[in-house]
């Protein structure tokens, strides 16, 4: 396995490229479309670190989002905050909404977790529907100053800031992963009172998970308003958000941090290209389609398939 | 080998038509090239019934193609589906200028989802028609937006202010105010209120209700008791159909002689098949209904064709609200190309902020921010409905304009006068 400063250094070489991109790609079609497979990228990567090492299913992805999204359209709004600012509020927003939803419901366990966070989904909803400086039903057009001119243009920039927002949560999932936090974690999925008879602190555990995811996917949704010069509350907090976080890491594979970012590549791209080729009821048909596929034929995701044949073989 | 004069010639000859021929033949095969139009319709998602306005896209697209295209070039139309989402919009857009290269673009059906591509058509310059989208070039300021429907200069807060000029016109001295809590129902209803006020109305009864509301049998007992005059009404199809009810069960009192105003579904067909006789005496706004005050020319040829192809597609049979406004729309487009002899989109902007053009829905002008230039959102009063037949709504006398004053078909009658005719 690659040692952890390695693969850092290969990560930041990723971002670094992706600064370069712009003069080699001059089309912004497909800046446009990258955004979205990198944002589902950092969803299902940030879901996986609770869902997947945890064992916690969370189908309250889309708060996560859509709380980023608006953190940083009213950043923008009231302070006219750069990127880094609007960044770093939404993180911080996740984190606190992370840790409070994990307090008040990781004393629940299974289906009853589940139904605890689609909770959060329809509280911040409503929320946002009632507050007139976030634009309420009708949404909040965002104006978001010019872009550094190296960039060329708003979607080269997103994607950027998305690029580097991807490679850093999946170093921030690698190294839990490896780490003893992972090994912990691990260790409450298999069996939650095993691991506490073990030792394992795992409430202060869980707790950790559920910020750190919960910022993660916060900080997904932080660029949005930019990317789309417009928030409203149907998009920002849209089932589509919640199932693709959801099903992203399970075709991919929950047990490692590949899983998510192969699941979201592969799904995403798929979304993206159906968009704008055949009819739009394919994306969520896809997304049902191959969700039960792979729950039923393949449950350990992609990456569980080749480890199954290498065991066959 | 040796090059002789005859032969430098020749090869100079040959390397200079072969440079320019790639010139000549993209130029030539530019021009034989179809103009392209980009779209994106809710075709799947909550606003799928509006996705009848493909089909005004499609028979202008017909015609001018049938009457040899524009300029000498076919029109074709390149649609996506957006799924209702705002968040696909951006990408669509994109990918209509940036790969499919289009040379007009219309903009989705409604507000929200033409909010986030204004500031993409501002950044690009490119020339656009909103599709019926309230206040869309407010901020943005865009000077080669045009807007294809009625709404008029400041929509936001007056497109319905018919209503209070009606209300103003029979003597109301007493208004009642329901809006769904949604912003763009409070901002009509804000408007409302400053509109009674200058008026010297007095508004005994202002009511926000939650958009999930479906009972309204207290909020009506309410109005009751305000013995209001006349009810200012901003609600979505849902909570129209449930207010609709409500008056039909526990009734609203004789004193109330204009009710309606905002009310969202009243120009679907599936809601007036619905609701039938229970919509009698109600007063909502509307941009076309089939009055004889409204005869502008090609409407009924178009509508005539429309109905089979809805019927197919198993759309709104009617398509008196949307589909002639997408029509209209690629009339503005072809009518200035037309004029202006190229596709240039500063050229056909500033053609269409200076002249007016005739349409199917009549005559459009703008003013700088691409709005008409005058409201001419009507105020129509439902009468005589009987069953649930829906091709009554085809005949005149059905739903009567009552304003604006010069597209009017009738006087107004109270609620109660009209319930029992």
């Amino acid at each position: 396995m690659m040692r952890m400063p390695l693969f850092i250094a290969v990560a930041a070489l990723v971002a670094v490229g992706g600064l370069f991109l712009p003069l080699v790609v001059p089309n912004p079609f497909y800046f446009y479309a990258g955004y979205v497979v990198l944002q589902y990228m950092v969803i299902a990567t940030g879901w996986n670190i609770l869902g997947g090492y945890a064992g916690y299913t969370n189908f309250g992805a889309s708060a996560f989002f859509g709380a980023g999204a608006y953190m940083a359209a009213f950043l923008l709004k009231a302070f006219g905050a750069p990127m880094l600012v609007q960044l770093i509020g939404a993180g911080c927003i996740g984190v606190i909404l992370g840790v409070a939803t994990g307090y008040l419901t990781l004393r629940i366990q299974g289906i009853y977790f589940a139904i605890a966070t689609v909770a959060l989904v329809v509280v911040l909803e409503t929320l946002v529907h009632n507050t007139d400086y976030l634009g309420g039903a009708a949404g909040l057009q965002v104006l978001a100053p010019a872009p550094p001119a190296w960039f060329g243009g708003q979607p080269q920039y997103v994607f950027f800031i998305m690029l580097v927002l991807t490679v850093s949560a999946v170093v921030v999932a690698r190294w839990i992963e490896v780490s003893w936090i992972g090994r912990s974690l691990r260790a409450i999925r298999a069996s939650e009172p095993a691991a506490e008879c073990s030792g394992v602190p795992t409430l202060r555990l869980k707790l950790l998970a559920c910020a750190i995811s919960g910022g993660i996917m916060s900080m997904a949704g932080a660029p949005y308003a930019t990317y789309s010069s417009y928030v409203d509350p149907v998009s920002a907090f849209s089932l589509t958000v919640g199932l693709n976080a959801l099903a992203m890491p399970l075709i991919g594979g929950t047990r490692s941090w590949p899983g998510p970012v192969l699941g979201a590549l592969l799904l995403a791209s798929v979304q993206q290209v159906a968009t704008v080729t055949i009819s739009s009821e394919f994306n969520i048909l896809a997304v049902g389609v191959v969700l039960i596929a792979f729950v039923a034929l393949a449950p350990e995701g992609l990456l569980g398939l080749r480890a199954f044949r290498r065991r066959v073989s | 080998m040796k090059i002789t004069r005859r032969n430098f010639t020749q090869i100079g000859l040959g390397t200079m038509a072969g440079i320019a021929a790639p010139a000549v033949w993209s130029g030539a095969h530019a021009q034989s090239q179809p103009i392209r139009i980009g779209a994106s319709a809710s075709l799947t998602g909550p606003l799928s019934g509006t996705k009848n306005l493909v089909i005004g896209y499609e028979l202008w697209r017909d015609d001018i193609n049938a009457a040899g295209g524009l300029l000498g070039r076919k029109v074709e139309l390149v649609i996506y589906d957006d799924q209702s989402v705002p968040a696909n919009i951006p990408g669509i857009y994109s990918k209509l200028v940036d790969v499919d290269k289009v040379d007009f673009l219309f903009s989705p059906y409604g507000a929200n989802l033409t909010a986030p591509v204004m500031p993409f058509a501002k950044s690009r310059d490119r020339f656009i028609i909103g599709i019926l989208t309230l206040a869309a070039n407010d901020t943005i300021k865009h000077d080669k937006f045009f807007q294809a429907a009625p709404w008029g200069p400041n929509g936001a807060e007056n497109w319905a202010r018919g209503f209070f000029d009606l209300a103003n016109g029979n003597g109301i001295k007493k208004m009642a105010i329901l809006a769904a809590d949604t912003e763009f129902s409070k901002t009509a209803a804000a408007g409302g209120r400053r509109v009674s006020e200058q008026f010297g109305m007095q508004v005994v009864d202002y009511q926000i209700y939650p958009p999930t509301n479906r009972d309204f049998s207290a909020i009506l007992r309410n109005v009751r008791a305000s013995a209001a005059e006349a009810v200012f009404v901003c609600s979505y199809p849902a909570d129209s159909t449930g207010i609709v009810r409500g008056i039909q069960e526990i009734g609203i009192g004789d004193q109330v002689r204009l009710f309606g105003g905002g009310m969202v579904g009243t120009q679907y067909a599936s809601l007036l098949e619905n609701l039938g006789p229970a919509l009698n005496g109600i007063t909502s706004f509307h941009l076309y209904v089939p009055e004889p005050t409204l005869k502008f020319t090609g409407i009924d040829d178009f509508l005539s064709r429309y109905a089979p192809i809805a019927k197919q597609r198993q759309v709104d049979p009617l398509g008196f609200y949307i589909p002639p406004f997408t029509y209209a729309a690629g009339q503005l487009i072809s009518t200035a190309v037309k004029a202006t002899g190229t596709i240039d989109q500063a050229k056909v902007s500033q053609w269409l902020h200076a002249n007016a053009v005739e349409t199917i829905v009549g005559k459009m002008s703008f003013n700088e921010l691409g709005d008409w230039t005058q409201r001419r959102v009507l105020m129509c009063q439902f009468r005589n409905i009987q069953g649930n037949d829906i091709d009554q709504f085809r005949q005149a006398g059905k739903q009567v304009i009552v304003d604006p004053p010069a597209y009017k078909s009738g006087d107004l009658m109270s609620l109660a006068q009209s319930r029992k005719a």
